[in-house]
């Protein structure tokens, strides 16, 4: 009996508070949205507030497609497809080991979703991501890397690689950057990614110490003229 | 500056004498020597004033009060302290700084989690620069999630006549999408960042803003 009403009580707090955060969403989309609109994205927050989902996304979305002219219906179901990503994304988010996952994790979820990732390959990089990493900077690295164009497996086997190898935050944040040089040399994304997979694990065998990675130049000589 | 043959030096350091000097030497050798016998030589003369001077500054400093005060505290003394406690006042300290400290270890230590949790970011903010190509644009804005989309909000600069538009701004840490509105109208992705798909069949761009600055 006492679990029950304890049950009861989580339910009704979830939803409670769920309501609540929706109803903030009404003065944020006020003046910037349409009428029909607005009632809309009231709903869909409210259903995911209850889902314990953040709202602020959805909120931004359907500002985002007011301000660039878009027309609502078209509104209306991209701010749907995003709450139906934040639910994945929470969760793939749980399924990695993270019980309580904040509105952070959950957004950079989404984000590598929409740039490509599977809801299990999020899964696998929140799980290596335990501390010190932070599964939202992983998160959101393997999101900035997809969008780059690094297929999503690469993208997996990299950063896994070198999570494992007890790379810092910092190295992951300045991957996608080392990709895009990459790219500007001339490298495809995944080419350049390869490159530096295979530049973190020490040189591949059978090749020379003047080899460099897939998109990187090799450093000239000052000596010579 | 004449300079004198290693085995000269020797002899002036007194390694060696004038007849261990081959011949040739000996006539070099003698010169140095004369030359150091003549610095060696050369008198000094103290002014007759000095030692009443010195001996002043000394009685001036014996005299000065900050000295003396300084003196008086720096010398170490035999101090004896007599307290006499009655025992109930001594374990009531005890209690009483251990349930301080109990307080202080409660406070400090986090509440445990189970499980891989997320880590909440500061709100700190960081200086971003947004640079864009736009020859010919009469007014350049950069929108995204940091300013509700608001297309007024960050204007660009033009940077002389060549086409370039910059404006630099405080974006709060974690990760944003944005793009430049040129002429009020026209949503251009930065072509130097990254870019996703908004939802509406364009591209946004995105940056990581992070402690360590911003990661496109």
């Amino acid at each position: 009996m006492r679990t029950i009403g304890l049950v009861l009580t989580l339910v009704l707090s979830s939803t409670l508070t769920g309501a609540l955060d929706a109803q903030d969403v009404q003065p944020r989309l006020d003046g910037r949205v349409s009428p029909e609109v607005q009632r809309a994205v009231q709903r869909i927050a409210a259903d995911a507030a209850a889902q314990g989902l953040p709202i602020d996304p959805l909120v931004q979305k359907a500002i985002e497609g007011a301000a660039k002219g878009v027309p609502g219906d078209r509104v209306i179901a991209a701010v749907r497809a995003l709450a139906g990503r934040l639910g994945q994304s929470m969760a793939a988010v749980r399924d990695g080991g993270v019980s309580t996952p904040g509105g952070d994790v959950v957004q950079g979820g989404a984000d590598a979703l929409n740039a490509g990732l599977t809801g299990r390959e999020i899964s696998d990089l929140v799980r290596v991501s335990g501390p010190p990493q932070d599964p939202t900077l992983t998160l959101r690295v393997a999101a900035t890397l997809a969008a780059l164009g690094v297929p999503a497996k690469q993208v997996l086997t990299l950063l896994q690689g070198l999570i494992s190898d007890g790379r810092s935050q910092s190295d992951l944040l300045g991957l996608p950057g080392q990709v895009q040089t990459g790219v500007a040399q001339g490298a495809t994304p995944a080419q350049a990614a390869a490159g530096l997979a295979r530049a973190a694990g020490g040189l591949p065998p059978g090749r020379n110490p003047d080899w460099v990675p897939p998109g990187q130049r090799k450093p000239k000589n000052p000596h010579k003229p | 500056m004449k300079t004198f043959d290693l085995r000269v030096k020797q002899l002036l350091d007194g390694d060696l004498s004038l007849s261990d000097l081959p011949p040739e030497l000996r006539a070099e050798g003698e010169e140095a020597l004369r030359l150091l016998a003549a610095v060696d030589r050369t008198p000094v003369t103290l002014s007759p004033a000095l030692d009443a001077r010195v001996m002043a500054v000394v009685r001036q400093h014996a005299k000065s009060p900050a000295l003396g005060a300084w003196r008086w505290l720096n010398t170490p003394r035999d101090l004896e302290l007599r307290l006499r406690v009655r025992p109930w006042t001594v374990w009531a300290g005890a209690l009483a700084a251990a349930a301080a400290l109990a307080l202080l270890l409660a406070r400090a230590a986090p509440a445990p989690v189970p499980g891989v949790q997320a880590r909440a970011g500061t709100r700190d903010s960081v200086l971003v620069r947004f640079v864009l190509y736009a020859p010919g644009a009469h007014r350049v804005a950069v929108a995204g999630t940091f300013n509700q989309w608001d297309r007024g909000a960050a204007l660009l600069v033009p940077a002389g006549t060549s086409g370039v538009w910059t404006t630099t701004l405080a974006l709060p840490i974690g990760q944003h999408q944005y793009a430049f509105v040129v002429d009020g109208a026209r949503w251009v992705s930065d072509p130097g960042a990254p870019a996703v798909d908004d939802g509406f069949g364009r591209r946004n761009s995105v940056v990581a803003v992070t402690a360590q600055g911003a990661h496109l």
